[in-house]
């Protein structure tokens, strides 16, 4: 399989694009399943493709009520990194991070991967606190990521305006070296080809309306949807948007809320910023994609909401930080802008496992940051259903820790993708 | 195509470093073809903004539709190179921070009744039955510089003008958009040459000759043309990509080549009803053909189907192949419709390539903003976040040579250029600082005792008038939120401080609880009405009473005295240590209490600090600061501060919560460390003994200059908690906090 | 240019019904109804009202600017929220982003906290 990256082949356009698409099978759906996932993107995608190859397990349903990545899978800002603040986060996402650099040769679908690093800035002294917090704790765990002085900064990212505009000097930033990015849907896609091709069905457009219980408060049988009921073994929800209504039906009550964030997209440039350029104060962050655009995301809306249209209060007020810090996408036209919906947990830290239903598991509170755990997240929810246990990796971030008080707190690494 | 001749030239625009002449009125795409050249790298032109065939980058912005920007003398026109990118634009960063902020771009802002958009024949029927109805009317339209870039929720419009951008609110918006052209796909179509019939008609009404032309399905009126009645199978062109010719069908089948310098093209319409169909509001309605069914085309077979994608019908039929078979699907695989015009020429035909294959005509992509492109700049017109606070005494600091820093919203000192000095004047003489930024609250009222003791989960009934008491602020689930003082006042007031973040957090809280409760308690924040400066050191009490306060309060007392002509509230309590006097007074006092202080200490070798120092100094005494040291699920019991917690009162928010939790394993606890040498940075990881673990984390962190060690304030959080880690490579030994003054007899001299 | 000079007065937390009734003592005494609960007595050296536990303070924390009709126009124009319909209430929002009040009448009146004068002179160019 040859593996399309657009950054080694010179011209790369639709037609080559099309050429590196993997085939996604469709199958006639049945009424029952070993396992149901409930969630098309790319997180319910990528675990029933791990169950298919890492387990063989193959007898499994990913159930999508609109079609696959159509939510926040296909409208992240795609940035995969591993600069948090709390060991656990730290170890977790740089799995996900390895396993994405291992995800095209292992697939053999082209997913645009590249390295390009994430710079995080700072504008204040209590900003470069957090950074220098971040740079130690990052370098403790192995992941490299390095402190940068103004000048470091600027060597890196020519274009940036130390001065913020006037308002938001660069005191430094850390520059998390290993970070990329990775076209959205192609993700989703990867994981569904290779989960599909092995007897995984994926059933668009059926939106799922109640849980099968086994009785008030009983194991978890499957799902109801306005086509008809799907029964399972186990059921995974892996939804986005809409989670707190599904726990719901399971009278699972998690402790999420759910905010809009809005995104843009610039026409296509030549490629000339190479960095992941990211401020914690501003809320903000840019990347360049394959084909050019600058891809511009903030953070998510103070109200929740589960409406996902775009709002010129989000654009205006991204657009005026990012130039801020960049003043060159002044004169940059906006060609597309969206909205998505991020599920936020209490401490800002995804929830994934048991819900404390029998045959009912969850993976969820993706907030702002599930793109990246896409990989790590899907390998980690199959080895559950596989296995039956927890995997270490993960244990930290069961739906318990919340009674437990063992919160994963890391607010400072999420305002940014 | 010929040059057309110019009747009253409008001056010159300069494409790819040449002056062209042009025409009063045109734009710049008919200016360029005026000239005997196309805009753009080819393809069918429609000249009405609805394809990406005429981009070219004008005076500095790429991508931008020649057809819709009006030639002015000057305009600098460089045409994109075919479908190669343009380089990333050159902005001086220095224009922003010269520019008054927001100032940049400016922005009209009209609220109506009825908006109207396109000023087309429906559209101002549309507008004057509005008006006739006695709705306030406004019409927006394309042609006549007005570009609606996109609707919003709440029904707001926001558009651009040629002075700026204009933000329309409206009860009501009437759509007459009109419909756009339906593009040719088909071998060849990327050939320059090709036109719309309405592109046609204009390019006639300006003057501008089309050579030999040839028409396609429906004709242009009043353009000399020949008809060609067969069906389009393809256009010819040369190696330069012009076009030469037009292959359609005879009345038997068979190919006819029809040599043309100009092919017209009239293949039907489709509706542009992409702003209609942006946020779904019931208050928004089509008129005119926007709202007419239009036949979809016939399925494309071959040729390319987004020319600003560069996707061909092939692309088409192998993405769907692949199993892409759906409209949102196709549409990313192929990318069809993701470019300049989002889909507004090649949606029609994608709809018909999958009609053909699944019998269902599928609903349109989704329509997102933005209609009409803007630029940020465009966007971020009149925007403006983040006001930053300063204090009163915020030129005095500036004249100290104070390095200022935002913190908590406010421009604070961070230090004035000797962080050690400013430590030992606390330390050994006096020092000043400046706390005006602190919370403050007065409430008052019959219930006020009742309200603080469900807040507080500290006792409060038994702070006598004139005494004050240190408190938590916990949250229902007994995390900690913030922490300050209460002070009483009076037998029902009291003022409350806060940290300097959490005032305006506090204020909602305390009034949301007591209005829940139905208590009778008035609350007023006078964080802004209210400057304070800290007076600490061993010299302050002497300080104080060289400006008038012979009787200074008692620890934790306060009392009002006017202080160098200044009426202050004068708190006694400590954060540094040493003996602290928090004078409160009105910001109009604030410099002149200042300068009177620093000249009445002058003796004492008085020198304000900042907050580095500050930050020192209460790490030596292991006083928490709230969002520094603090996580969000952060106790009391954590903390070490279960003495400011009352269990045994009745109730107070937070206490449930502690009960139950009291119960779990003890697995998190925050204490202080000391170790030899310099101070590891903040924010340093803390490892297991023989370090390998990663166990917690520095919070705070400070090499002091009394005891000459590091000492550090962090978490542990592996049980059972060591008492000896290693920080930076070095070992630290859990130590009890305070590390300095563990009786606090300073502060109480 | 108009330029925000310092406001005092008394500022009070109150009764509503007590505050609609409150006796502003002082010269050309320009009151402000900041909230049902609360006013600020421009110019006001005491206030009577009828709640014992009313909240009355001395105020210096606001600063304020006279505007002229261009000087208001130019204000509204940087205010992006729809301004009350009755011209004569009190309008209180961020202009040019910075948290004030706006009062249109004989003569306009735009009132902000001190500690923000220098943010909003900045951003209205009222800066020399």
């Amino acid at each position: 399989m040859v593996v399309v990256n657009p950054g080694a082949v010179a011209a790369f356009g639709a037609t080559e694009a099309v050429a590196s698409l993997q085939p996604i099978v469709w199958h006639e759906p049945r009424d029952s399943y070993d396992v149901v996932i409930v969630g098309g993107g790319g997180h319910g995608l990528a675990t029933a493709y791990y169950l298919a190859t890492r387990h063989g397990i193959t007898n499994v349903a990913v159930v999508e009520a609109d079609y696959i990545a159509s939510g926040n899978t296909g409208r992240n800002t795609t940035i995969i990194r591993a600069n948090y603040a709390i060991p656990e986060a730290i170890r977790f996402y740089d799995h996900s991070m390895k396993l994405y650099e291992g995800l095209e040769a292992e697939t053999g679908a082209a997913i645009f991967h590249r390295k390009k690093g994430h710079v995080w800035l700072a504008h204040s002294e209590m900003g470069m606190r957090t950074e220098r917090a971040r740079v130690l704790m990052n370098q403790a765990m192995g992941v490299n990521t390095e402190l940068l002085g103004p000048a470091g900064v600027k060597a890196l990212v020519p274009q940036i305006d130390l001065t913020g505009g006037g308002r938001y000097p660069v005191f430094g930033a850390s520059h998390h070296v290993e970070a990329a990015t990775a076209r959205h849907d192609r993700v989703a896609w990867a994981y569904a080809s290779g989960a599909t091709s092995r007897g995984v069905h994926v059933i668009q457009h059926r939106p799922v309306t109640g849980l099968l219980r086994d009785g008030p408060g009983g194991r978890v049988l499957g799902v109801q949807t306005a086509a008809g009921p799907i029964h399972a073994g186990i059921v995974l929800s892996a939804v986005g948007g809409r989670v707190s209504q599904l726990a719901a039906m399971a009278r699972v009550r998690l402790p999420v809320r759910t905010h809009p964030l809005h995104a843009f997209v610039t026409n296509d440039f030549e490629q000339g910023l190479a960095k992941i350029v990211a401020s914690t104060e501003l809320a903000c962050y840019v990347s360049q994609t394959e084909r050019g655009q600058m891809l511009i995301g903030a953070e998510f809306d103070s109200q929740p909401s589960f409406s996902r249209l775009s709002s010129f209060d989000a654009l205006r007020s991204y657009a005026y930080k990012i130039t801020r810090l960049l003043p060159f996408l002044r004169s940059m036209r906006i060609l597309r802008t969206w909205a998505g919906l991020c599920d936020i947990s209490a401490d800002f830290s995804p929830i994934m496992g048991e819900t404390g239903v029998d045959g009912f598991l969850i993976t969820t509170g993706w907030g702002t940051w599930g793109f990246k755990a896409i990989p790590a997240g899907g390998e980690a929810l199959a080895e559950r259903i596989a296995t039956g246990r927890t995997p270490a990796l993960i244990a930290p971030f069961g739906l318990d820790r919340f009674r437990n008080e063992l919160a994963m707190a890391d607010q400072a690494s999420a305002g940014t993708r | 195509m010929t040059d057309g001749s110019i009747s009253g030239s409008g001056g010159r625009i300069v494409v790819d470093g040449r002056p062209i002449e042009f025409a009063a009125g045109d734009s710049v795409a008919i200016a360029i073809m005026r000239s005997g050249k196309v805009p753009g790298g080819g393809g069918t032109l429609c000249l009405a903004g609805d394809c990406g065939n005429c981009l070219a980058t004008v005076d500095g912005v790429a991508h931008v539709r020649t057809c819709e920007v009006e030639a002015r003398p000057g305009t600098a026109v460089a045409g994109d190179p075919g479908h190669g990118k343009p380089p990333l634009p050159i902005v001086d960063g220095r224009d922003l921070t010269r520019t008054p902020i927001g100032r940049e771009l400016g922005v009209r802002r009209i609220d109506v009744d009825i908006a109207v958009i396109g000023g087309g024949p429906s559209g101002l029927a549309a507008a004057a039955a509005a008006a006739a109805g006695g709705g306030n009317v406004l019409v927006l339209d394309a042609d006549s510089g007005t570009e609606v870039v996109a609707i919003y929720p709440g029904r707001s419009i926001v558009a651009r003008e040629p002075a700026g951008m204009l933000h329309v609110r409206a009860d009501e918006i009437v759509v007459a958009t009109g419909s756009a052209e339906i593009q040719p796909v088909c071998p060849g179509n990327d050939l320059a040459g090709i036109v719309t019939s309405g592109a046609a008609e204009r390019l006639q009404a300006a003057g501008v000759g089309l050579g030999v032309a040839v028409a396609i399905g429906s004709p242009p009126s009043g353009v000399a043309c020949t008809v060609l009645d067969g069906r389009l199978i393809r256009f010819e062109g040369d190696a330069t990509g012009r076009l030469r010719s037009v292959v359609t069908t005879n009345t038997d089948g068979s190919e006819m080549t029809t040599a043309c310098d100009t092919a017209i093209v009239g293949l039907g319409r489709a509706p542009r009803d992409v702003l209609a169909r942006m946020t779904g509001d019931d208050a928004i309605s089509l008129v005119g053909s926007v709202a007419d069914e239009h036949p979809l085309p016939a399925a494309p077979t071959a040729g390319e189907i987004c020319r600003c994608m560069g996707t061909t019908v092939d692309d088409l039929a192998s993405a769907w192949d692949a199993g892409y078979t759906e409209l949102e699907l196709l549409k990313r695989a192929s990318w069809a419709g993701l470019g300049p015009c989002q889909g507004g020429a090649c949606l029609p035909h994608v709809r018909a390539f999958i009609a053909a294959r699944t019998g269902t005509v599928p609903e349109p992509f989704t329509a997102r903003p933005a209609s009409r492109q803007i630029t940020l700049a465009e966007a971020a017109a009149d925007t403006t976040i983040d006001a930053f606070r300063r204090t009163p005494l915020h030129d005095e600091h500036l004249a100290l040579g104070a390095r200022m820093d935002r913190f908590g919203g406010w421009w604070r000192p961070w230090h004035y250029g000797d962080v050690v000095g400013e430590y030992w004047a606390v330390r050994e003489g006096v020092s000043i600082g400046d706390v005006s930024t602190l919370g403050k609250l007065v409430v008052s009222g019959p219930d006020v005792v009742e309200a603080l003791e469900r807040i507080y989960p500290c006792h409060v009934a038994d702070i006598k008038v004139g005494r004050s008491r240190y408190a938590l602020l916990l949250n229902e689930r007994g995390h900690v939120m913030d922490d300050g003082m209460i002070l009483r006042t009076g037998e029902s007031r009291f003022v409350l401080s806060f940290t300097s973040g959490g005032a305006a957090n506090a204020e909602m809280w305390i009034r949301d609880w007591v209005d829940t409760w139905g208590l009778r308690v008035h609350v007023m924040d006078r964080t802004m009405s209210l400057a304070a400066i800290n007076v600490t050191g061993p010299h302050a009490k002497e300080l104080l009473a060289r400006l008038g306060l012979a009787e200074p309060p008692r620890f934790l007392g306060h009392l009002e005295a006017d202080i160098a002509g200044v009426p202050c509230h004068v708190m006694r309590l400590s954060f540094t240590g040493e003996a602290a006097f928090e004078l409160h007074h009105p910001v109009d006092g604030s410099v002149t209490l200042w300068r009177a202080l620093l000249d009445a200490g002058r003796d004492f070798g008085i020198r304000p600090h900042g907050l580095q120092a500050l930050f020192g100094l209460r790490l030596e005494k292991g006083h928490v600061i709230v969002g520094m040291d603090t996580e969000l699920d952060t106790t009391p019991h954590r903390l070490g501060m279960d003495w400011a917690v009352r269990m045994e009162k009745p109730a107070f928010i937070g206490k449930a919560a502690l009960e139950r939790t009291s119960r779990l394993p003890d697995t998190r606890r925050w204490v202080g460390f000391a170790m030899d040498g310099e101070a590891p940075p903040e924010g340093s990881p803390i490892l297991g003994r023989d370090g390998d673990e990663i166990i917690g984390n520095v919070t705070g962190s400070w090499t002091s200059p009394l005891l000459g060690r590091a000492l550090l304030l962090g978490w542990l959080k592996r049980t059972p908690f060591p008492d000896r880690v290693v920080i930076n490579g070095r070992e630290a030994v859990v130590t009890a906090t305070p590390f300095y003054d563990r009786e606090g007899l300073r502060a109480r001299a | 240019m108009p330029a925000l000079e310092p406001l005092v007065g008394r500022r009070v937390i109150g009764d509503p019904d007590a505050l609609d009734a409150a006796i502003w003592s002082g010269r050309d005494v320009v009151v402000l109804r900041l909230a049902p609960d609360e006013a600020f007595g421009i110019g006001a050296t005491a206030v009577e009202l009828d709640d014992e536990h009313a909240i009355d303070e001395s105020e210096a924390g606001f600063v304020g600017a006279v505007l002229s009709t261009a000087d208001l126009a130019d204000v509204i124009a940087r205010v992006d929220w729809s301004l009350p319909s009755d011209p004569s209430a009190l309008a209180q929002g961020k202009v040019a982003g910075v948290p004030a009040k706006l009062l249109i009448g004989d003569p306009s009146l735009l009132v902000t906290h001190a500690a923000y004068a220098g943010e909003l002179a900045d951003r209205l160019g009222w800066s020399s």
